[in-house]
């Protein structure tokens, strides 16, 4: 019989597989690293490997590779094509250079020459690990794992795109790991390896393997269930900020167009403030709903220079004479600033100005006309109070007889369901007031089952509007779909809304001279809703189950006292703690806020989905470990036994242990079956004679109660012997 | 010397008149060891009549043999009071029965009357005849023949009588090879003549006493009353083994231990065991003999679904 590693045509084809797989750890390193010379490197494994497969000495092949190193980095960083007195010296010059320079550890000074070598050592231990497994082990599942799991790191964490180096490599990998079993069953059974008989064989493996690639490849294919972890590993890094907001992780970002689908919660601080009391932190506006998300409209409208210390104007004009100051330290770069409801001025250590897009509502910073990002600022502001009489007189007729200029904040897309606008009527039907209809539309979401939640959020279908989707199908969502629906059934309405980003207050975390120090992070990025009540102005209306954010009402109505208090204070669940922490009102910071008990769980409905998911995992691993104790079992089970006590009753169970590991491993017991006649079996089974030793010494403890005779430390070796080979 | 080098050395001894039936010597010493008797069941000729007279020379006893007849009558068995004309009194005459080893042969073939006078002698180690009870020298040891293959005129022991004999053996041909030695021993002198004792009469008296120190586990305990059970559960048995047996089974396994040089039983011992010790306490239904199955074999199933105590029990 010859064996299949005689068969040179069938190691051939393994080893030109081998070589295509080498070549896919290469192709990215190379473009990474962006080092040139790519088929160079290519023809050094080539080489390597047909080196390999012909079994040439390795006192042969050793010089030839190191050969062809030297003459890479002659050729590569002096331009002789050979080798000449001059490449010589810069070899020898380069290999004096690294030398000191590792001996003296200093790394720094070691030169791309050395680095190139090295690579070079790491590509040949590759091609001798691979030829090792492939010719001695007949086995590459490992490898193939490994290649598997190197390009899909890559392809996440690195600008490198695997998309065709992962087919090629299940291809190529399926591939050699079935030619590679077909070799080793072959040679298990005895089957001579010719090369027909081969081809006989592979015919199925080929035929399967072309059928699953191409219904892979033809067939339609899921989108990822999981969001990309990305952003949420690279936000520990501290990285973020604009327009890294990226998909799925929650915090500030840019783009509104397409909302939905779950969050991954980021506790990256975004700013710290010092204020008297904790402020909604509005950043922009978006007027234009497209069914998917929010859009700026894109007229042009008039911007407004403002300079350090000059009197803003925004839609909320501060409130009496005395201003209240907020210290914003900003801890993630921002090209604007963050202000507070009823703002009048910033101010900045640096020289600026402040555009402010009455449209977009942000001011952005800029140093001679570019964008600034600002560090530390100070903000005047005080909140608008709103006349509740005033508020109760807010009548759905006036919102005929708005000027042009609000038509922006009615827009509806075409789309838009009719049970949408339905929906609004019926929520506003008790109301006369815009104010009242406004309220209605804010309270509705926490009186009809609607959840807050960050994780598993649909994100709406192609030929479906978000709004509608949570208003009617899921009613289960975040900020963004709270804010956007309240801002859609209000247009519905007739009452001029538009959609506001922005943080929340945050946590306190310090008391600094009676102010509290608030931080601010990418958790508590949120939306909320303004709203026009005509004869009023703008307010802010906050529509998220949880969020406490509302406009200060002055209570200016002549009746009982007790009754504004219920119109001003609706009820709302308790804040949820992640997304709006409790607000310590002394300011000293040490508010506990909920026990540990409902935090605990809080914590486990929150994360339901993740801890069933985990404890599934666990058991699965449980599940498998105990599927495979026999295997580790003996190595826990001498060091044990090896450290109890030695007497016969440690000798009885270290006994009765070996007869589970025995059972375990296969050799079974009947249970008419006398230990004696189950020893004689094993020691057969393992051609030793301990195990009759052993039982003789166990009967004579048991059986015949004498426990004196058990010489525990003398019988431990055969024990160990028995139990070691029960893990084979 | 210990007492299973001696032992060893009396089947040694029986070893040189019978050829390969060193099991049955075995069992046959169990039995004088643990004061029990021994039912040999098979055709004639297998060397039933050696074996016992090999064994009585061993140990130096006293051997008789009676052959059952129909017309025996228990006198014939126990003895007689004859009256002596010189001091005008009866002297009692003592039948064979009055002897160490005693080889009751073809017992099937006699009355019950009379069965049931030697089985009366075998249990209480005495007989009594006219009012007076004579104790039988010790040791005591019957063994008893029976052969199964004819029937006709014979009276079959009943099964409270069979429970009496602590171990029913059979005996089995021997083999190609151990027939060819026997004819070559047979041409000499008989060796039986030639016999020594290796053990006197004391000693075996002293083993008998030690015999009882053998230690018998709970857990083996346990499983022998589980063994009993069972054979009382069993859908083939009509009558399961007594409790009588199993005291029989641990006495006989006491004497096999000692035999085997320990001083403790094993589950091995039992499971040896219990095939002859349970095979004629057994009484199966008509079903079981339909389906071909035995006393012995019905014993060996229940060997073999029965749980080995392998563990100290908990209370200990």
């Amino acid at each position: 019989m010859t064996s299949i590693r005689k068969n040179k045509v069938f190691m051939g084809l393994l080893y030109i597989l081998v070589f295509f797989l080498l070549s896919e750890w290469l192709r990215p390193v190379i473009e990474l690293t962006e080092t040139g010379h790519h088929r160079l490197f290519l023809a050094f494994v080539a080489l390597g490997l047909i080196m390999a497969f012909f079994d040439i000495p390795w006192w042969v092949t050793g010089p030839l590779k190191l050969f062809y190193i030297l003459w890479f980095i002659v050729y590569v960083y002096t331009g002789n094509l050979f080798f000449t007195a001059d490449s010589i010296g810069f070899i020898l010059e380069q290999a004096s250079i690294s030398l000191s320079a590792l001996f003296s550890q200093d790394w720094q000074a070691t030169t791309d020459v050395f680095r190139t070598v090295l690579f070079f050592a790491l590509l040949w231990m590759a091609i001798y690990l691979i030829h090792y497994w492939v010719s001695f082990r007949l086995s590459i599942f490992l490898f193939y794992l490994l290649t598997v799991i190197f390009v899909a790191v890559l392809d996440t964490f690195s600008p490198y795109s695997g998309d065709a180096a992962i087919v090629r490599i299940m291809v190529i990998g399926l591939l050699l790991a079935g030619l590679l079993h077909l070799a080793r069953w072959m040679e298990r059974y005895g089957a001579a390896a010719k090369t027909d008989k081969l081809l006989v064989f592979s015919i199925p493996l080929l035929l399967l393997l072309v059928a699953s690639t191409a219904l892979a490849f033809y067939l339609p294919k899921a989108e990822p269930i999981w969001p990309d972890p990305v952003p949420y590993i690279t936000s520990y890094s501290g990285k973020g900020g604009v327009g890294e907001g990226g998909v799925g992780r929650i915090g500030y970002g840019v783009d509104d167009s397409q909302l939905g689908g779950s969050f991954v919660s980021d506790d990256t601080t975004v700013f710290r403030a010092e204020v008297e009391e904790g402020q909604y932190w509005k950043v922009e506006v978006k007027d234009v709903y497209t069914t998917k998300g929010w859009e700026l409209s894109e007229e042009d409208a008039q911007e407004q220079l403002y300079r350090n210390g000059d009197e803003v104007a925004t839609d909320f004009p501060p409130e009496g004479e005395e201003r209240s100051s907020a210290l914003v330290d900003m801890q993630l770069p921002f090209p604007f600033v963050l202000y507070p409801y009823g703002t009048s001025s910033f101010l900045m250590e640096e020289t600026l100005d402040y555009r402010y897009d009455p449209i977009q509502q942000r001011f952005d910073t800029l140093q001679e006309n570019a964008a600034f990002e600002p560090d530390v600022y100070e903000v005047f502001y005080s909140e608008p109070s709103y006349s509740l009489t005033a508020l109760r007189e807010t009548d759905t007729e006036e919102l005929a007889e708005l000027p042009p200029e609000y038509d922006r904040y009615l827009q509806l897309p075409d789309e838009l369901p009719e049970r949408v606008r339905e929906l609004a009527e019926e929520i506003a039907a008790g109301s006369d007031t815009v104010y009242g209809q406004a309220q209605a539309v804010e309270r509705y979401f926490s009186t009809n089952g609607f959840e807050y939640s960050q994780s598993d959020i649909a994100v709406p279908a192609e030929d479906q509007d978000y709004v509608d989707q949570f208003l009617f199908e899921t009613q289960r969502g975040y900020c963004d779909n709270f804010s956007t629906s309240m801002v859609v059934l209000l247009r519905s309405l007739d009452i001029p809304a538009r959609w506001v980003k922005g943080f929340n207050e945050g946590e306190v975390i310090d008391t600094v001279d009676g102010y509290d120090v608030y931080e601010v992070t990418n958790n508590n990025a949120h939306s909320w809703v303004e709203a026009y009540m005509p004869g009023v102005g703008w307010m802010m209306f906050e529509p998220t189950i949880g969020f406490t954010g509302s406009s200060s009402i002055d209570f200016d109505l002549e009746i009982d006292a007790s009754e504004p208090e219920e119109e001003e204070m609706p009820d709302r669940p308790e804040p949820e703690p992640e997304a709006q922490p409790e607000q310590p009102d002394g300011g000293t910071g040490t508010d506990a806020g909920p026990t540990a008990g409902e935090r605990f769980l809080e914590f486990v409905s929150e994360h339901a989905g993740k801890l069933i998911a985990a404890t599934i995992g666990l058991l699965l691993f449980a599940l498998m470990l105990f599927k495979v104790r026999k295997k580790w079992l003996p190595k826990v089970l001498i060091p044990y036994y090896r450290r109890k006590k030695e007497d016969a009753e440690t000798f009885e169970k270290a006994y009765l242990r070996l007869l589970k590991q025995l059972e375990l491993y296969g050799i079974k017991r009947a249970p008419g079956q006398t230990l004696r006649s189950y020893a004689e079996y094993v020691d057969s089974f393992y051609g030793t004679k301990e195990m009759t030793e052993l039982t003789a010494v166990y009967e004579k403890s048991v059986y015949g109660g004498d426990t004196e005779s058990v010489d525990w430390p003398k019988l431990k070796e055969s024990w160990e012997n028995l139990i070691n080979r029960t893990s084979g | 010397m210990k007492a299973t080098e001696r032992l060893g050395k009396v089947i040694d001894n029986i070893e040189k008149v019978i050829i390969g039936k060193r099991e049955i010597a075995e069992l046959s010493l169990v039995a004088l060891l643990s004061h029990g008797h021994v039912l040999l069941e098979d055709v004639p000729g297998v060397g039933k009549t050696m074996l016992v007279r090999a064994l009585a020379k061993s140990v130096g006893a006293d051997f008789k043999r009676i052959q059952f007849t129909p017309d025996l009558l228990p006198s014939d068995v126990v003895g007689v009071s004859i009256y002596n004309p010189k001091d005008m009194q009866f002297h009692f005459r003592p039948g064979p029965i009055m002897g160490n080893i005693v080889l009751a042969d073809e017992i099937n073939r006699t009355s019950p009357k009379t069965q049931s006078a030697l089985l009366e002698a075998m249990e209480e180690a005495s007989v009594t005849t006219d009012g007076v009870t004579m104790q039988i020298p010790k040791p005591f040891f019957v063994m008893a023949t029976q052969n199964p293959i004819e029937y006709e005129g014979t009276y079959p022991l009943p099964e409270a009588q069979l429970d009496r004999f602590l171990l029913r053996v059979k005996m089995g041909y021997p083999t190609r090879e151990e027939e060819i030695e026997v004819l070559t021993r047979s041409q000499s002198i008989p060796p039986i003549e030639e016999l020594e004792s290796v053990l006197t009469l004391e000693e075996l008296l002293k083993l008998q006493e030690e015999v009882r120190t053998i230690r018998v586990d709970d857990t083996i305990r346990t499983y022998i009353v589980e063994l009993a059970t069972q054979t009382r559960r069993d859908p083939y048995v009509y009558l399961g083994v007594s409790p009588r047996g199993s005291i029989a089974l641990m006495k006989a396994a006491q004497a096999y231990a000692m035999l085997k040089g320990r001083d403790y039983v094993t589950p091995d011992d039992i499971q040896y065991l219990a095939k002859f010790v349970f095979g004629h306490r057994i009484m199966l239904r008509s079903e079981a003999r339909y389906d071909g199955i035995t006393a012995e074999e019905l014993t060996e199933r229940i060997i073999a679904k029965t749980r080995v105590p392998v563990q100290r029990l908990v209370n200990q």
